[in-house]
């Protein structure tokens, strides 16, 4: 009963990020709405009313997650890394193809993506490493610590997944960079990343090599790899200052914006309300993140405090590489805009974490 | 529980590098927004509209250019150009073009180059292949008819090409004269006459282009209509040439180099102008064999009838013997003695033969040249060059034409300035037969002795008939105050060269034509020019005829060609004579 209660009171002091991720929830079912237009005809109904579903079966998970004591993670953190590497393994082996990637598997209809369960497990895992006391050694500290990441970063760079392999790098490396871990490792393992890298240029995949010379010059290919970029900037610069209004971006209803829906759901908000609108929503994402990492303060708990870092990191990398390739300012990698972009997978995904985040700041209060 | 603490507060170090470095990332997505959207807003916005908004051109038609009877010498035909939309074939279009380029047994590499010099928008249509036949083009459509898209557009089109050319200039696409659709307003894509008629009335016979703006989605189909300006067809122009006249001048010339002038003597509409060698100017509009055109070294680009100036000799006669009557320096009844020689100083003036004892008349019907030296010494330099500027010889004619040439009649003044030398009598010997320093172009020529032909009078010469309904203009012509007999002692001198003279004028008696003229033969340095000038009837004038033969001899060569041309009008009846 205490415990309940306890869980409550949180709700009530966390309120500013629970309105703010039913904001998220609105904003993400009007500009869904939008996005499925082609020269003011609708035609996504289903996609939308299964968007709504995830939504709803999202806050559900929360509520549980909420619920579950955060310190059986970090007695199972090695457990769950299994498990994420075991779900990848099923989506080699059962998971079907959808534009050219191996990334979903279907379980009872829904189709979800292993690769962002493993965003949660790394944090995990990477929450149980940096919170143990520093040996001052190399292997222990860092080495050992990431080759669980490079494990996972392999196997789903060869799915291929590019944007989630990313992704789960950047997120340990931050949790690391964040943490007790000395410099050095990290100065160290940047030099190594640098040598390596036009080996690992060898390992990516046409697509994304091009991809990534797109970013670097979009004119190079205006037609192929560099399109996205070039589309995407011109539909967020058209929205100018007040935005085409609601439905009126042509860039999105006359479809020149590929992935709209999905990776470049920024564009079509920023095309149709315009720098205004944009900024309102950059200011919410940055209010949540620090709203999270506010959170850390009272926590005494190593383990807890470097998980709920996670978190914020795992948000913040999302919206900054979302947001900044809408903009043309990182390469195109397959990365959803949390909360906002259609999808169940991320969402479950967000909202796992943010139950576990509840979980965590309700014993700390 | 106190270490615990101190734990905690270096963790919030953490904490608050972290809360730095995500507002420091939001400082830069909020400036790269910025930089978007308020900064550079306009141009993604007008980017934006280049995307969804095509605007379709409807070209307009250019107006024709008809002879006098209503034979098309200028038209517009339909070019059929094969277009891609480039965001269409993004993906295929190496192997697209590579098809394309077998069925029309091209390199490849052409149609490549075309479209990226086509290239404007993704979701415009860009042409790949040009002016194709209109059969093949169908086909193509039918092999592709998702990729490709049958674009035709106007061409310019000269059935007689060869006669023309001159007359009629050419178009070219406004995009290569920069000068053009930057002073003018002109558009890239519009067709701008660059030479001859094409050029001159270009103002009439360009029409306004007008379009289509259309919605459209990103595979360029379109998907609304916004609106459409009309496109408004260029004014047809009716010339004063008769095509049967001009074909005739052309077979006349055949292969020599000059230019055969025929015009009515009292209006000055231009029967026929030709210059030879021509060009085709279909050639500019494919842009085929222009570099031979441009090479060949007989400047075929060249209007030798209005382009270019050269000595008159013995054609000049006329107006110095008409000077001499109006500055009564002689009558009609005057006489020189011709030894065949005249001495001036330490130089020596020939004549052709020895004439005696000759009057105007004689003088001018043999062309002697000891009378006009000595004519010509007596008027002086300053009479007969006010004379000739009179006759307008050193002045662009009115003739509706672009890139007149205007001739020199040289004067103590000029010879000066040109080449810091003063004049001697010797020069004005030389100019009273037309040689030394005298340029003037056939035209000018022409229009002078026309002149005299019709007493006193400077026609303004016309190609021009109509435009459309409209009739082109009033007769204009210049009166220059001469006394009608002293024009009717030097037409007698005109008439007796063709009736009984020595010159080689006589061979013209023969046809009929109570024809009057003059010859000459000028000295150059390389073969000497041939002239003929000469009207009929020369009693009351109705046709003047010039013909000028560059290096081509002498005057009785002039005088064989005119022949032909003359015989072959009367043959074939083109004439109206009253």
């Amino acid at each position: 009963m205490n415990l309940i209660k306890k869980i409550i009171n949180n709700y009530a002091g966390l309120k500013t990020i629970l309105l703010s991720v039913l904001l998220f929830n609105l904003i993400s079912a009007v500009s869904l709405y939008s996005s499925l237009h082609r020269q003011g005809q609708f035609f996504g109904g289903e996609i939308l009313s299964r968007q709504l579903t995830w939504i709803a079966l999202s806050w559900a998970i929360f509520l549980i997650f909420s619920f579950i004591n955060y310190r059986l993670y970090r007695n199972l953190a090695f457990v769950l890394y299994g498990f994420g590497l075991l779900l990848i393994g099923i989506v080699y082996l059962t998971g079907y193809e959808a534009m050219g990637a191996q990334r979903w598997i279907s379980i009872g209809g829904l189709n979800l993506q292993p690769s962002e369960v493993s965003k949660i497990t790394i944090i995990i895992l990477m929450a149980y490493f940096f919170s143990q006391s520093p040996k001052n050694n190399f292997f222990l500290d860092f080495f050992l610590p990431f080759s669980f990441v490079g494990l996972y970063v392999f196997t789903i760079v060869n799915q291929p997944d590019l944007g989630s392999a990313i992704m789960i790098a950047l997120i340990a490396f931050f949790m690391g960079l964040f943490s007790k871990i000395k410099k050095k490792y990290f100065l160290g393992a940047l030099i190594l990343v640098l040598v390596l890298s036009p080996l690992s240029w060898n390992l990516l995949k046409d697509y994304q090599r091009a991809r990534l010379t797109a970013f670097v010059n979009p004119n190079v290919d205006p037609l192929g790899s560099g399109y996205t970029i070039i589309q995407s900037k011109i539909a967020v610069g058209s929205g100018q200052i007040f935005g085409r209004g609601f439905l009126s971006g042509t860039q999105n209803q006359f479809n020149f914006l590929p992935e709209r829906h999905t990776d470049f759901m920024f564009t079509v908000i920023a095309e149709e309300w315009g720098f205004l609108g944009s900024l309102v929503l950059l200011f919410i994402f940055w209010l949540v993140i620090k709203k999270i990492l506010d959170k850390t303060k009272k926590i005494r708990d190593p383990f807890a405090y470097q998980v709920v870092l996670g978190i914020g990191i795992y948000f913040f990398l999302h919206i900054f590489i979302n947001i900044g390739m809408a903009l043309g300012i990182l390469p195109v990698v397959g990365l959803p805009l949390v909360f906002i972009s259609y999808g169940g997978s991320h969402l479950i995904c967000s909202f796992i974490l943010l139950g576990i985040f509840f979980n965590i700041t309700s014993n700390y209060r | 529980m106190n270490l615990g603490d101190k734990k905690i507060k270096k963790e919030n170090k953490y904490t608050l590098n972290l809360k730095r470095f995500v507002g420091l990332s939001f400082f830069v997505l909020l400036i790269a927004l910025f930089n978007l959207q308020v900064v550079r807003g306009d141009y993604f916005l007008r980017r934006a509209r280049n995307n969804y908004m095509r605007a379709v051109l409807l070209p307009s038609l250019r107006g024709s250019i008809y002879d006098r009877n209503g034979t098309p010498l200028a038209e517009d035909k339909a070019a059929f150009n094969i277009a891609v939309i480039p965001y269409q074939v993004s993906k295929d279009r190496d192997f697209l073009f590579e098809e394309i380029a077998q069925y029309l047994e091209l390199d490849k590499r052409v149609l490549h180059l075309n479209y990226r010099r086509n290239l404007k928008f993704f979701f415009s249509p860009t042409n790949i292949v040009t002016d194709i036949d209109k059969q093949v083009a169908l086909e193509l459509k039918r092999r592709y008819p998702e990729s490709v898209l049958i674009n035709p557009t106007p061409k310019r089109n000269y059935p007689l090409g060869l006669e023309f050319a001159h007359l009629l200039g050419y178009v070219k696409k406004a995009s290569f004269l920069q000068d053009y659709s930057k002073k003018y307003g002109y558009t890239p894509r519009e067709r701008i006459g660059v030479y001859g008629l094409e050029q001159y009335y270009d103002s009439y016979l360009k029409g306004q282009d007008g379009g289509d703006l259309l919605e459209v989605d990103a595979r360029g189909n379109a998907v609304g209509f916004l609106g459409r300006k009309k496109p408004t067809r260029g004014k047809d122009i009716y010339l004063t040439i008769d095509n049967q006249i001009q074909k005739i001048a052309r077979e006349s010339l055949a292969r020599k180099k000059g230019t055969i002038i025929f015009f009515d003597s009292n209006s000055g509409e231009v029967l026929a102008m030709y210059s030879s060698p021509s060009f085709d100017p279909n050639s500019f509009i494919e842009g085929r064999g222009v570099g031979k055109i441009y090479a060949d070294r007989d400047s075929p680009l060249i209007n030798r009838a209005t382009q270019s100036t050269y000595p008159l000799g013995s054609v000049i006669k006329p107006i110095i013997a008409l000077a001499g009557l109006e500055e009564e320096e002689i009558d009609s009844k005057t006489t020189f003695d011709c030894k065949g020689v005249f001495s001036l100083g330490r130089s020596d003036f020939r004549c052709s033969r020895i004439h005696g004892l000759q009057d105007l008349t004689a003088a001018l019907g043999n062309s002697c040249n000891v009378y006009f030296y000595q004519l010509g010494l007596r008027l002086g330099v300053e009479k007969i060059s006010r004379w000739a500027k009179k006759f307008g010889l050193d002045s662009k004619t009115k003739i509706d034409l672009p890139y007149q040439r205007q001739g020199v009649i040289p004067n103590p003044e000029w010879k000066r300035e040109r080449f810091n030398q003063s004049w001697y009598a010797g020069d004005t010997v030389n100019l009273s037969i037309g040689q030394g320093y005298t340029q003037v172009t056939p035209l000018a020529i022409a229009l002078a002795i026309n002149a005299i032909a019709i007493e006193g009078y400077l026609v303004e010469p016309t190609l021009l008939k109509r435009i459309e309904d409209r009739q082109a203009r009033p007769i204009s012509k210049k009166n220059i105050k001469v006394d009608k007999a002293n024009i009717a002692a030097v037409k007698e001198g005109m008439r007796y060269a063709v009736t009984q003279g020595t010159g080689t004028a006589r061979a013209l008696g023969n046809l009929g034509l109570d024809l009057a003229g003059k010859t000459g033969t000028a000295q150059t340095s390389k073969d000497p020019h041939g002239w003929f000038i000469g009207f009929f009837p020369y009693q009351k004038p109705q046709y003047t005829i010039a013909v000028f033969l560059e290096n081509g001899g002498s005057g009785s060569e002039a005088v064989r060609t005119a022949h032909h041309f003359l015989s072959e009008i009367k043959k074939q009846n083109l004439l109206q004579l009253k």
